[in-house]
């Protein structure tokens, strides 16, 4: 594989065509029991107050860790969030976290949605004299940080290493930049329809500027999401949202922070027909884009070559039923 | 059972305090206080100046990055980064920084919150835990510090305040840096005096801080104003 090492550690591969990440490896050294660890608290729903909803409830992994089919994501008792859960991959590259970047640091992403009353709503502290009652738990913690007493850090420190190993890289766009195989005609029409109109936003090979930007949606007035000026309180900040990445996007819809489109073409629809200029909308979004049905149908095709099957259905990310099933027949 | 804890903590102090007069180190208590009485969480009701009858259930907050300065320069410089100070713990709160060469310092300074690098670096441990219940969870950040309790002055559910205060992000950065002078080489006796924050809030009109913002940085001026230093 076209890869080279990183953070000392097979276990953290930085795919070749990818800058170097973000996260600090330094202050929490991958290893092969924190991730095991790791796996086992995310898809595990004692993060939840009634027990019922883990982490991988809202982000399953056939769909790039995304809450498929649902506009905007529901928790607990099925209440209904306020936005589309993001899908979750190549989390190392990126600086901050959530379609407003409230969150600033991988570590601690997983705190909002436990404290949130509409997803787990739980406190970290009860989570973990949970996990501290549990069977399997101080075992587990003992293996992967040499101590039983379970702490928060300890805790988000193993989610961390479970999210960072999330890496996408071996999509069908990959490999052609690895000179392994060819674009049809008609993606390679769409590439250069994408590095014409949407690679400045979408930068490769992340496909994502990490950036928040306003990309002209109308405002939904049943929720009066201003996105980013929630955290800032900065009226340029006004409706700007986490540019994501388009990586599997093919399994990650519904589309936009609040779901509201479906298809990849009602996507396409909006950049060419659906933009709302207001003052805060992108630089790059003040000239319309003007796609042909036909050129719209190539762009959908070279967007489906960022599907990556072997992380779609990588047994790795899978539910740990030997760490769970061992715990039950104690 | 409480009792019997508190006096062993007591013993446990003056057996330490003991250990550490003979020069070798610099302690540093922390007391909440209500005017001149010390605080007690959840079984007293303070008796405002102005008439009002208050109850104090939470009172927590950070001191980070403490140093002893002599002539404006840092000579001697806690260990420990932060501290986490609960007034339903123990008190007074104790912090003892080494001196074994017993240099002379003039001045004490120290932040009252977590800085903006800290905030920024990831999950930590010990009194920084997110578990220690001092963390935004709907975004990032520390929370510097948290008094919530209840006054007839709210109109508000309960009669309840509640403040946090933290924010590390300009315009809303609300870390506070306090200076004090002092003489004692051995003791530094400091106090928060909450009667003294709340005779600047007008009950009434503010009672609710739960986010980074201008009024969260008035109020942690507010706060910082309301420490001193007691002459042993």
């Amino acid at each position: 594989m076209l890869a080279f090492r990183a953070a000392n550690d097979a276990l953290f591969v930085v795919p070749s065509n990818f800058p170097q990440p973000v996260y600090d490896f330094t202050k929490n050294p991958i290893s092969k029991n924190k991730i095991e660890l790791g796996r086992a608290l995310f898809y595990d729903p004692i993060f939840s107050r009634n027990n019922m909803i883990s982490c991988a409830s809202c982000h399953s992994q056939f769909s790039a860790f995304t809450h498929v089919d649902h506009a905007l994501s529901h928790g607990i008792e099925d209440k209904i969030g306020f936005r589309n859960a993001p899908a979750l991959m190549n989390l190392a590259w990126q600086k901050t976290f959530m379609r407003d970047g409230a969150v600033n640091h991988l570590d601690v992403l997983a705190l909002a949605p436990i404290g949130n009353p509409v997803e787990m709503d739980e406190n970290i502290a009860h989570v973990i004299s949970k996990l501290q009652a549990g069977k399997i738990y101080p075992r587990l913690f003992f293996n992967a940080f040499g101590d039983s007493v379970i702490t928060g850090e300890h805790t988000l420190k193993a989610l961390s290493q479970f999210m960072l190993t999330f890496i996408s890289a071996n999509s069908k766009y990959d490999s052609v930049m690895h000179n392994e195989s060819e674009f049809t005609v008609q993606e390679n029409n769409g590439y250069q329809l994408f590095t014409k109109n949407c690679a400045s936003c979408h930068r490769e090979p992340l496909f994502t500027n990490d950036d928040f930007m306003n990309n002209g949606l109308p405002v939904d007035t049943t929720l009066n999401d201003y996105g980013r000026y929630g955290i800032t309180n900065n009226p340029n900040d006004s409706l700007k949202f986490k540019v994501p990445t388009l990586r599997n996007i093919e399994f990650s819809y519904p589309y936009m922070h609040d779901g509201r489109f479906k298809r990849l073409s009602q996507v396409l629809d909006h950049y060419t027909k659906g933009i709302e200029k207001n003052k805060t909308l992108s630089n790059e979004l003040q000239k319309t884009i003007e796609l042909t049905s036909n050129e719209k149908v190539d762009l959908i095709a070279f967007l489906l070559t960022l599907t990556d099957k072997s992380f779609l259905y990588n047994p790795e990310y899978f539910y740990p039923r030997e760490i769970f099933s061992g715990s039950s027949m104690e | 059972m409480s009792i019997c804890r508190v006096l062993f903590i007591l013993i446990l102090q003056a057996i330490w305090n003991f250990g550490f007069s003979q020069g070798n180190a610099v302690q540093i208590t922390i007391a909440p206080t209500f005017g001149h009485q010390t605080i007690q969480l959840f079984d007293s009701t303070f008796k405002a100046r102005n008439g009002d009858d208050l109850q104090i259930e939470v009172l927590k907050f950070y001191i980070s990055h403490i140093q002893l300065l002599k002539n404006g320069k840092v000579v001697l410089e806690d260990k420990k980064s932060s501290h986490l100070i609960d007034a339903s713990e123990a008190s007074p709160f104790l912090i003892s920084l080494d001196n074994p060469q017993n240099i002379i310092f003039d001045e004490l300074k120290f932040n009252l919150g977590i800085d903006s690098l800290t905030n920024v670096s990831g999950v930590l441990g010990g009194d920084l835990d997110p578990a220690k219940g001092m963390y935004w969870a709907w975004q990032s950040g520390y929370v510097n510090f948290k008094l919530e309790g209840s006054s007839a002055l709210c109109k508000t559910r309960n009669n309840a305040f509640e403040f946090h205060l933290g924010g590390y992000l300009p315009p809303y950065y609300c870390l506070q840096t306090l200076n004090f002078d002092v003489k004692d080489q051995k003791m530094i006796a400091l106090k928060v005096d909450v009667e003294k924050i709340l005779d600047q809030i007008d009950l009434a009109q503010i009672n609710h801080i739960m986010s980074p913002c201008e009024e969260a940085i008035l109020l942690s001026k507010k706060v910082a104003n309301a420490f001193n230093i007691s002459a042993y």
